[in-house]
């Protein structure tokens, strides 16, 4: 208990830590209360040609769209959909990830070699490049851009846990608990998997901030959610051909997606300086 | 020397299986690609029948592996297919492409470089100052900022309401001779100065909004990697001996900061081709990026795959390139 | 560089020295935050230049290969037909050929070639030539090779002397004159020995042409440019420009914008409506307006259930907003068209009334179906035309205000037209153009409607009508344009009152070009690109 205690002074002293943690904890209240907080929930589906195009007021204080919708309240919901595909994929990469990461560094053979071999043939095509290519091949929509997130970030994950566990398996006391007679399975669960948990962390938090831009990107090339859904990158995407005039169409999901990420990526750093200051060269 | 060559060696061992590997991933995933490869080839007022007469001219009714060994073979002689839309090789046209994209990535990362290692030395160096908070303060915002959203606010911003730079292309006069394709290397080679300057202009903002993420990168690394060698009790030895604090700067911090801050250029790299995609397709500089996004929009897989490859291999190669090149510096990196 | 107190390690040997990195960068920010005090040069059109701003790429120069709409021009500019269309409404003019003569009710075409026409290679336009293009047309098999392979056998084109060819059809084909136009006329002597089959890979970034300009540049990608044929048949009068250039410029934003600035002297019309009404008011800019024959529709699956129904089918379109999309999105830019085939065109009833928007009469309908709507529908729109996800957006909210759940998927144009061409993975709903391909009423309801013409993109309708079928292949064969106009509106009552698609609108033409632009000679097919009619000042 004193070290949880301990552990969220040090994490609320640090400032930039805490402002992380408070926007994403407002992300999650948008997401859960939009249909509370838009002034106008029906515009994820309804469509109102007559007022399109109109500067931010008081009635639609982000301005509307070129099909006369709240621009506000898309981005609140907007806010659920990035929250949806963002947290599936990055689970989806640890699933996939740290399996692999734990089996590959704890055995020193042909498997661990075929595992990181693997692992190098996905990191060796930029990661958009790979997932804008997976996305297209298996089709425009939701699950879809969760898939190629997932199948592109699990590297990641591996070569972190991989390097870790086995740094960590060569030590003498991991030695000592084999000599002992512990089967693997308890030796990777029980003992190597709570040192290797802080990196986990840190790389979920960093990994939420780098899905969520990948995932507005994979939008904007339209590869991702189809229309009516109100996601981010498909906002901008529609706005281009209205601009400079309907600068706000463009200007606010932008916004919306930086505020995020940066709520994130401020999380990750505090969690890294609390948990594993060790860590701190570690790229990203 | 001996353990030097046993690494060189050995990096070079895992590239070739990595590649095959690239290649067979890639390959089987296009084969999945929807939209019937056979009847893009065969136009849009075809009919059934000419769609099937192409499948069987192609030879994409034969089983997979089978097509796969035939592409294998075909990529050993260097023929990457001919582009379904246009029916021109894609070989060619990665080669005209090129250019383009390159000296949209060397200008990105040369900005990184030159901007982005100084800031971040000095945020260093001048520790807790008003600077430093500003450099740490944009290194953290600029890797959350979508980097096609900052393209459109620039476009915007600085040529839409402003009128400074232009809106898109890579150049507004007539080009000049191209020698090597990268305009304004070109345009210095031919004395041409009209050229050299609208080709200036047209790299700006897209190279300026491409280097952003990899500029906040680069600054952070160098200034946590100075503020590592600094705290180096060596470093407290030498300023006790007298030593000027330029000298001790310029001679070991710098020197052992630089080395783990070029490890990170092949990873930048990365960052930087994947950039271009979006980032041609927001400035309409015809490029591989904008070339990638246009055959993936026409499901032109032989196109989709030659550009995927090419991608992975020049990746591949920076970094081996990065690796081997460090090992002569820093000869304990080959301690692998 | 100072001399150092202690040892020279040995990286320090090797390498540029800090202190003279650190200088080169400073140098080289301010350079590069000096280049935008610098004012944006505009590349001035020097009097004698057209530059057209295009939309999309230029993926390919070989006329046989890429045929659509966006690339018109390099068909119309670098290369000519035996007959063209000009003006509006389209009338057909001889180009290459000076005349013809059809024979055994409509088998036998013969065209007689005017002389001394040359290609731009100073070689003589032949009755050679014409039988090579067309012969390679249709064993290339891309492009509008379609319209000609079902009617012309290998072998059945003769040249009877140097200038006069014939062509011995399978089957009588009234339309085979309107066709013509689609059909570009290379150089055989060029092509011979070139790589590719018939030369193609020569011809992608080349030019074989005889057209009014040659062409100069092609970067693809970033599009062409050509200078003027000085020795073209038609000779030059007047005033004329001596160069021209289609700059390919992706985005509608940039394209306006450098409209605006005068980067380019003229675009495209597929414009918001907002950005056409900009321009309207721009003083240095006039949007050309006509009435063009561009048919936008919503394609129904009509043999897949619910939509083999023709009660959902009306129901569907009595659901659809008409007067909201083309006032309030389109801002009345466009005319209503209830039928399939264009209101300026002869063979589409003038008396058709059609659909309206009327939730009561839709649900009325809903009632007397008879197949039950079990599932979802599936509308497609696609990708990069930005209007049929608009339309899409209507028709999903009309159908959900008369109990129909609709899914919006966008698909990309190569994927949907090839789905189209199976029966089995043809579309639900499907949203776009018919263009005017050639001006005969052929071109729409006759490829649309027939059941024989099942297998092509343009019959996704599946539709299958005997009646229809009959009065169709009536058309199609007979000579007599009386007849064919009276046969073909009788086939549009009946189809439209099948509701087999929901047709929305014709499209006006908005030709948006600089005040110094003169001379732009609007035509539905090739809409306002052939530039020898053009000048500027």
């Amino acid at each position: 208990m004193n070290g949880l205690r301990l552990s969220w002074k040090k994490f609320s002293r640090d400032r930039l830590a805490l402002t992380g943690f408070l926007i994403i904890l407002s992300l999650i209240l948008t997401a859960l209360l939009a249909g509370v907080l838009s002034p106008f929930p029906e515009d994820t589906h309804k469509i109102h040609p007559a007022s399109r195009l109109k500067a931010p007021c008081v009635k639609y204080l982000l301005g509307t769209d070129h099909m006369g919708r709240d621009i506000l309240s898309r981005l609140l919901f907007g806010a659920r959909v990035t929250l949806i595909i963002s947290i599936i994929a990055v689970a989806t990469s640890l699933l996939i990830g740290v399996p692999l990461g734990l089996i590959a560094g704890y055995l020193e053979n042909w498997v661990s070699e075929l595992i990181m071999r693997i692992a190098d043939i996905f990191l060796s095509v930029p990661q958009v490049i790979l997932a804008l290519f997976l996305a297209k091949t298996l089709g425009p929509s939701i699950p879809n851009v969760i898939l190629a997130l997932s199948l592109t970030y699990w590297p990641w994950f591996t070569r972190i846990v991989f390097a870790e566990t086995r740094s960590l398996r060569n030590s003498v006391f991991i030695e000592a608990t084999e000599a002992v007679g512990a089967n693997p399975l308890r030796v990777i669960l029980l003992h190597i998997l709570p040192n290797v948990s802080s990196s986990i962390i840190v790389r979920s938090s960093i990994g939420m901030g780098y899905t969520i831009l990948t995932a507005a990107v994979l939008g904007f090339l339209g590869v991702g959610a189809q229309p009516p859904t109100p996601e981010w990158g498909v906002t901008i995407a529609e706005s281009r051909q209205y601009l400079p005039d309907a600068w706000w169409y463009a200007t606010f999901p932008g916004l919306a997606i930086f505020l995020v990420v940066l709520g994130f990526n401020m999380l990750g750093d505090g969690l890294r300086d609390i948990l594993d200051p060790r860590i701190r060269r570690s790229f990203e | 020397m001996d353990r030097k060559i046993l690494y060189f060696l050995k990096r070079i061992a895992y590239f070739i299986p990595t590649l095959l590997g690239l290649v067979i991933l890639v390959f089987f995933i296009s084969r999945v690609i929807p939209g019937d490869p056979a009847a893009l080839v065969a136009g849009e007022t075809a009919t059934a029948e000419q769609v099937k007469e192409i499948r069987t001219q192609l030879g994409f009714d034969r089983p997979i592996y089978v097509q796969l060994g035939i592409y294998l073979q075909q990529l050993v002689t260097g023929d990457l297919g001919k582009s379904l839309y246009s029916g021109r090789r894609v070989s060619q046209d990665l080669i005209y492409r090129f250019p383009a994209t390159l000296e949209l990535t060397l200008a990105a990362m040369f900005i990184s470089v030159v901007i982005g290692i100084p800031l971040g030395i000095l945020s260093a160096l001048k520790r807790n100052s008003l600077l430093d908070h500003l450099v740490r303060g944009f290194t953290v915002s600029g890797l959350a900022i979508a980097s096609f959203w900052l393209g459109i606010m620039l476009q915007l911003f600085a040529s839409m309401w402003l009128g400074l730079t232009p809106l898109g292309g890579r150049i507004g006069v007539p080009e000049p001779r191209l020698i090597t394709g990268l305009i304004v290397l070109d345009s210095i080679l031919t004395l041409n100065g009209t050229a050299l300057l609208s080709s200036l202009k047209h790299l700006l903002l897209p190279a300026l909004t491409l280097s952003f993420a990899s500029l906040a990168t680069l600054a952070r690394f160098t200034r946590s990697g100075v503020l590592d060698v600094i705290q180096k009790d060596f470093i407290l030895y030498e300023r006790a001996m007298g030593f000027p604090r330029r000298i001790v700067v310029y001679k070991y911090v710098l020197r052992n900061a630089l080395i783990s801050t070029v490890t990170q250029v092949g990873l930048l790299f990365g960052l930087l081709l994947a950039g271009a995609v979006v980032i041609e397709t927001v400035f309409d500089w015809p490029g591989l990026g904008l070339y990638a996004y246009q055959s993936i929009v026409l499901s032109d897989y032989q196109a989709i795959l030659g550009v995927t490859l090419l991608s992975g291999f020049v990746y591949v190669v920076v970094n081996l390139g990065v690796d081997v090149g460090l090992t002569l510096v820093d000869p304990r990196k080959a301690e692998v | 560089m100072k001399k150092n107190r202690g040892a020279i390690s040995r990286n320090e040997a090797r390498g540029i020295s800090r202190r003279d990195f650190i200088k080169i960068a400073g140098l080289s920010t301010l350079a590069l935050s000096g280049l935008s005090i610098v004012p944006s040069k505009t590349w001035s059109q020097a009097g004698s230049k057209y530059i057209w701003g295009c939309p999309s790429e230029f993926q390919s120069m070989d006329p046989h290969i890429i045929y659509d709409v966006t690339t018109e021009n390099l068909r119309l500019n670098l290369y000519d037909h035996l007959y063209r269309y000009l003006d509006n409404p389209p009338k057909i003019h001889p180009w290459l050929a000076e005349s013809y003569s059809v024979a055994d009710e409509g088998r036998k075409w013969t065209f007689t070639l005017r002389k001394g026409a040359k290609f731009h290679t100073g070689d003589e336009v032949t009755a050679e030539a014409v039988k090579y293009s067309m012969e390679r047309l249709v064993a290339l098999g891309k492009g509008p090779s379609a319209l000609f392979k079902p009617i012309l056998d290998p072998g059945s084109i003769s040249i009877k002397s140097r200038y006069v060819v014939e062509f011995n059809l399978k089957e009588p084909y009234a339309p085979f004159l309107s066709i013509m136009p689609t059909f570009c006329i290379v150089n055989p002597k060029l092509l011979e020995g070139k790589a590719g089959p018939w030369g193609s890979e020569w011809l992608n970034s080349n030019d074989a042409g005889s057209g009014s300009y040659v062409l100069e540049k092609y970067s693809p990608g970033t599009g062409w440019i050509a200078k003027r044929f000085k020795d073209h048949w038609m000779g030059w009068k007047g005033n004329f420009v001596e160069e021209i250039e289609f700059r390919t410029i992706h985005e509608t934003a940039s394209r306006v914008m450098a409209l605006i600035k005068g980067d380019i002297s003229g675009c495209d019309g597929y414009l918001p409506a907002d950005q056409i009404e900009k321009l309207e008011k721009d003083p240095n800019i006039k949007v050309y307006e006509e009435q063009s024959m561009r048919i936008a529709l919503i394609r129904m699956h009509n043999q897949r259930p619910p939509l083999n129904d023709v009660h959902v089918r009306r129901a569907i379109s009595y659901a659809f907003d008409y007067d909201s999309f083309i006032k309030d999105v389109l801002k009345g830019r466009v005319a209503r068209n209830a039928g399939p085939i264009p209101n300026n065109m002869w063979g589409a009833p003038q008396d058709l009334k059609g659909y309206t928007f009327d939730l009561k009469k839709a649900k009325e309908e809903l009632q007397q179906a008879k197949v039950k709507i079990d599932r979802a529908l599936t509308i497609n729109p696609m990708t990069g035309y930005a209007q049929t996800d608009d339309i899409a957006l209507i028709l999903q909210a009309g159908l959900q205000q008369i109990g129909i759940k609709a899914n919006v998927v966008r698909e990309t144009w190569p994927n949907l037209s090839s789905r189209g061409k199976d029966i089995n993975t043809s579309p639900d709903m499907w949203i776009h153009w018919v263009s005017t391909y050639y001006a005969d009423p052929e071109n729409w309801i006759g490829e649309m409607y027939s059941s024989s013409r099942w297998g092509a993109w343009k019959a996704s309708s599946w539709y299958k009508n005997s009646e229809v079928d009959d009065l169709l292949k009536k058309a199609r064969t007979t000579p007599d344009i009386e007849t064919r106009r009276k046969l073909y509106e009788q086939a549009s009552r009946t189809v439209v009152s099948d509701a087999a698609d929901v047709w929305i609108y014709n499209t006006k033409w908005y030709g948006p070009n600089r005040k110094n632009v003169k001379g732009i000679r609007f035509c539905p097919i090739g809409d306002g690109q052939e530039c020898r009619w053009i000048s500027i000042g």
